[in-house]
């Protein structure tokens, strides 16, 4: 390009009549619209370096005089702003039933769709050794035909209603919601009580979904990010529930029957254990008195899951998992603390530290100018494909962390940058800095919310959390809370000195040993 | 990083006046300001204080009225400024906004000198303006949490903003800026040309994109067959100077629609105004001419697996709108999508190439109907992925499958409800979202001039008969074929054998 550049050049300077540098301009109404005049070329004996420098000079002086309309709102320093006015939203109405059972809704009458589902408080944390899997095996054969509809008919009755019906399972909770049409969601709530009461296990059907599963496993595999969080939670929380993985292993898929799978619905499908929560065209008092009719044979078991983890707690330990293979092209690794339970007001906290640290990657926007300072380590010296802050939350602990992908020869540096700045809360936050992350961190929570399943999802999630749903108001109150002092109090009890879970996959021959990170979780001067 | 670097100064030589100290005074009166509680609160932030835990309620927390259950939503408002650019705008009850600025410009207004630019300008945006540099954007759209996004396509470009509604000024200032004074600085284009290159040798890795790609190329002669990703040679030859032409160019004034969801229609024209009257006002130009040809693309690469499409030429494309629904209920009626495809009811799975094709035929690894609409035509196809040794059987039966829903009597009313449900109900679903009722409001205006309402849409959807898919089909498989093969191509027939297929009908 460059040569070509030159040439260019070259042959302009035995045209002394040329009155521009841009070579290709025809058209007239493209010098008509361009915004600065083009300068006259330098005399033809001057050096082709001067050249580039004049042109270059030229480019420059567009940036001279910024014009003032354009910068009349926008400032690169973050501040707080007041949002009450934009936080309105239609209320939130919650109804507990005699069961136990909760139906919550946010009504928007005027859209035309809706979507309604269950979430359940039980996931893989709530198995034992010998039933790990079973929830996520569930979640498949739930479809597959109940008492009064075949698999087919099921599958036809919500086709032809134009709608879609989508269960997730993870380690602690458990999700069936169907998005349909407004006249729909009678037949949507009818369904989902249907599937989730009366569904059949046929035998044959069980057995044709272990392969279905086993090869959803190999695909998961495939998935290394998915491995790496596997990996890290099998070993932050190893020997306690937590550890075991969603999908179970292989064993345990291939001997799962028909009776582990009724006995999981009977003890963690009961009523004060789920959640019926619904948005979009929807009314709450029709919903109620639906859900009344239909959810009658739901156990009421009154054990709560509070009972469950109490019994069986989470417990944080300090580790690492390596998988050593030269052969894969990149090299990937998550190091985490021990987090913040849900209910812990210091979550908020950790969520503003996740967005300060960020995340990052070759295609990102940003580039190295982004203002956390981990992204403009990872990206001014590119150490890393990408990097990740996360922060997961469970009911008695979590796990907050980075998780990065590098090129192999790289990983020391980016272990150094990530621990750097981890420990770094610790000791040196400035106001400017939580201000952005804070606002970042008001604006994706916000925005996550387009559409009708985005709500009803986090309208399920917050009352099985929180047993609330948390006003958007409340929420930014609580974030504004949040300052460089917090930053410093909550990154001294949850990073200060205290172990690391590492998990780490690839040619990692270059990350450091375990105790070179547990010794960078604090400074000896700084 | 000269922020810490600054304070990290001041804090060994505190009374030392240097200029980064004035620099960073701003930052760090405020790090002061925080760290009042003594020397030892300081490193440990012990003073500040704790909330109750998240389940109880927050006192002290002013929260606003509820909206009402039913808000009436906005009807979607356009003004026409007098050089040609239209804003429009909708409001919406959401807390957040999002706005758009589309430019009537793509790469089918490329010429083989700029071929690529479309791709590079798509990577070029946000980055610095005559006004203000790429750190600053950078740093602005993170001070207020935002989230900006460019694409480019063949017919349109589009610059997005997304964030919450309190900063609209702040959005449409930076998003105007960014798109009117950009200044392609060399050394950031070169940085993105870099990352263009590597995206196109990526490109392998997605061979469903790289036939689309061929399939327009080889369809079509003249503007719609331009690269949308091009050569690695083309983007060689571009810099800055094309950028800058095909900028002038293109972004004028009548080929651009400010479009937003969830913003006052005053409120957006009081600050949007000012920024956009005084571009000039040039009469929006001819459409580049593409015609529809047909014809053959092959590339042989990894053995074992091909990709192959079939397509023919949907003639009218967007502006003929009873013909794009009809088209679009088609695509849903044949459906079709992946044979590994997880996940519960509601995907397709009884669209007739899932029923016909791909419970019947293990051998196909996806088998799915296509649909790309333009402003005046588009193109309308099969697209599969088989083991190599298949490919003659599964193109016969892509070929049959084509042939049945031209035949009166093939499709049964059942299947074509059940298309129209769907096609109603992804509709309705899709524009819950206010980041696609935005774009809906800008390509619809860049279009048709005008938003016409969604029931518009829905009632050209419920009108949508059995003779009128029939004969839609037809009028597809009487346009001239283009077939486009990558993977193993040894055992892909000829196009003149497919060809004939269609017309022996």
């Amino acid at each position: 390009m460059a040569i070509r550049h030159l040439l260019t050049l070259a042959r302009r300077s035995h045209s002394p009549l040329t009155h521009t540098l841009r070579p290709f301009s025809t058209s007239s109404a493209v010098s008509a619209t361009a915004p600065p005049p083009p300068t006259p070329s330098p005399p033809p004996n001057v050096m082709i370096y001067d050249r580039f420098a004049e042109s270059i000079k030229h480019k420059l002086k567009q940036l001279d005089n910024p014009d003032p309309r354009f910068l009349k709102h926008n400032s690169p320093h973050p501040t707080l702003t007041d949002h009450t006015s934009i936080l309105a939203t239609p209320l939130t109405r919650v109804t507990t039933l005699p069961n136990g059972l909760r139906v919550a809704t946010e009504s928007t009458l005027a859209s035309k769709t809706a979507t309604v589902g269950v979430w359940i408080d039980a996931g893989s944390r709530f198995e034992t050794d010998e039933t790990n899997g079973t929830a996520h095996f569930l979640e498949h054969m739930i479809f597959k035909g109940t008492e009064k509809r075949t698999p087919r008919e099921l599958e036809e009755e919500i086709e032809n209603m134009g709608g879609h019906l989508n269960a997730y399972t993870s380690r602690e909770q458990t999700t069936y919601y169907a998005k349909v049409m407004d006249k729909d969601v009678p037949r949507a709530l009818d369904i989902l009580a249907d599937i989730l009461q009366n569904s059949k296990f046929d035998e044959k059907r069980i057995s044709r979904e272990r392969d279905v599963i086993l090869r959803e496993m190999e695909e998961v595999e495939g998935q290394t990010e998915e491995v790496i969080f596997d990996h890290l939670h099998a070993t932050a929380f190893q020997h306690t529930p937590l550890g075991r993985t969603i999908l179970g292993p292989a064993q345990n898929v291939r001997t799962i029957t028909k009776d582990h799978l009724q006995k999981y619905i009977s003890t963690h499908y009961t009523t004060s254990r789920m959640v019926i929560a619904a948005s979009g065209a929807v009314k709450h008092e029709d919903l109620v008195e639906q859900v009344k009719k239909l959810f009658t044979k739901l156990s009421s078991d009154p054990t709560t899951t509070s009972e469950l983890v109490a019994k069986e707690p989470a417990i944080f330990t300090g580790s690492e998992v390596r998988i050593i293979d030269d052969d894969m092209p990149l090299a990937q690794f998550a190091v985490a603390f021990n987090g913040a339970p849900w209910m812990d007001p210091d979550s908020i906290a950790l969520m503003v530290m996740q967005s300060m640290l960020g995340s990052w990657n070759k295609n990102a926007g940003g580039g190295k100018h982004m203002g956390s300072e981990l992204a403009q380590r990872v990206g001014i010296n590119e150490i890393a494909e990408s990097m990740m802050a996360f922060n997961t939350n469970y009911k008695d602990t979590g796990l907050f962390g980075v998780y990065a992908i590098a090129k192999p020869d790289c990983v020391d540096d980016l272990a150094y940058a990530i621990m750097y700045e981890l420990s770094k809360l610790c000791y040196r936050v400035s106001e400017a800095d939580v201000t952005r992350a804070r606002n970042q961190l008001k604006s994706a929570l916000l925005s996550h919310l387009d559409g009708t399943s985005p709500i009803a999802e986090d309208i399920g999630r917050q009352l099985l959390t929180y047993g609330r749903r948390i006003p958007y108001a409340e929420l930014f109150a609580r974030i504004d809370a949040v300052d460089a002092s917090t930053v410093k109090r909550v990154a001294n009890c949850f990073i200060f000195d205290q172990d690391v879970a590492i998990a780490a996959m690839g040619p990692i021959q270059g990350l450091p040993d375990y105790n070179w990170f547990r010794r960078r979780t604090y400074w000896l001067r700084y | 990083m000269y922020r810490t670097a600054a304070s990290r100064l001041r804090a060994l030589k505190g009374r030392a006046v240097n200029r980064s100290l004035t620099r960073s005074a701003s930052s760090s009166a405020v790090v002061t300001k925080s760290s009042s509680g003594g020397l030892f609160s300081w490193l440990t932030g012990e003073s500040s204080s704790s909330l109750p835990p998240l389940q109880v309620p927050l006192k002290g927390v002013t929260l606003p009225p509820p909206l009402p259950d039913h808000v009436e939503p906005g009807k979607t408002k356009i003004t026409t400024l007098p050089n040609g650019v239209k804003i429009a705008s909708e409001t919406s009850p959401t807390p957040s906004a999002s706005i758009g600025l589309y430019v009537d410009c793509g790469s089918m207004y490329e010429t083989p000198h700029s071929f690529g630019a479309t791709h590079l300008l798509e990577r070029m945006a946000f980055k610095s303006t005559t006004n203000r540099s790429y750190l600053r954007v950078v740093r602005e759209v993170e001070a207020i949490g935002g989230n900006v996004s460019a694409s480019a396509s063949r017919e349109q470009m589009g610059y997005t903003y997304d964030a919450l509604k309190t900063y609209v000024p702040e959005m449409v200032e930076l998003l105007v800026d960014c798109v009117r004074n950009p200044v392609f600085l060399d050394w950031e284009v070169n940085e993105q040309l870099l990352k263009v290159k590597a995206e196109i040798a990526e490109a392998s890795n997605n061979p469903q994109g790289l036939l689309l790609e061929a399939i327009h190329s080889a369809g079509y002669s003249g503007a719609l067959g331009n690269p949308l990703l091009t050569s690695e040679s083309a983007i060689s030859r571009l810099d800055s100077t094309i950028l800058e032409e095909f900028v002038a160019e293109n972004y004028t004034a009548a080929r651009m629609v400010l479009a937003a969801s969830g913003v006052e229609h005053e409120e957006l024209m009081k600050i949007a105004e000012p920024l956009l009257s005084d571009l000039p006002s040039i009469p929006r130009p001819q459409e580049p001419k593409s015609v529809y040809v047909g014809g053959d693309y092959r590339c042989q690469s990894d053995p074992g697996k091909t990709h192959f499409a079939l397509a023919f030429e949907a003639p009218g494309g967007w502006k003929k709108e009873k013909e794009a629904m009809t088209l679009t209920v088609l695509q849903m009626l044949m459906g079709g999508g992946g044979s590994f495809s997880a996940g519960g009811p509601g995907k397709g799975m009884y669209s007739r190439l899932y029923l016909r094709v791909l419970n019947e035929y293990p051998q196909i690894q996806s088998f799915s109907a296509f649909n790309s609409m333009y402003n005046n035509t588009g193109i309308f196809g099969i697209q599969a992925t088989t083991g190599s040794d298949f490919v003659p059987k599964a193109i016969d039966i892509a070929v049959k499958e084509l042939i049945a829903v031209a035949t009166p009597g093939e499709v049964d009313q059942v299947q074509l409800d059940r298309a129209k449900q769907s096609t109603r109900s992804a509709i309705l679903m899709n524009l819950e979202s206010r980041m696609v009722a935005s774009e809906d409001i800008g390509r619809q205006i860049l279009t048709y001039g005008e938003r016409k309402p969604v029931e518009h849409f829905l009632r050209a959807v419920d009108e949508v008969s059995l003779k009128d898919i029939a004969s839609i089909a037809q009028k597809l498989i009487s346009t001239p074929l283009t077939m486009a093969s990558y993977g193993d191509v040894i055992y892909v027939p000829s196009y003149d054998s497919v060809s004939s297929k269609f017309c022996s009908k």
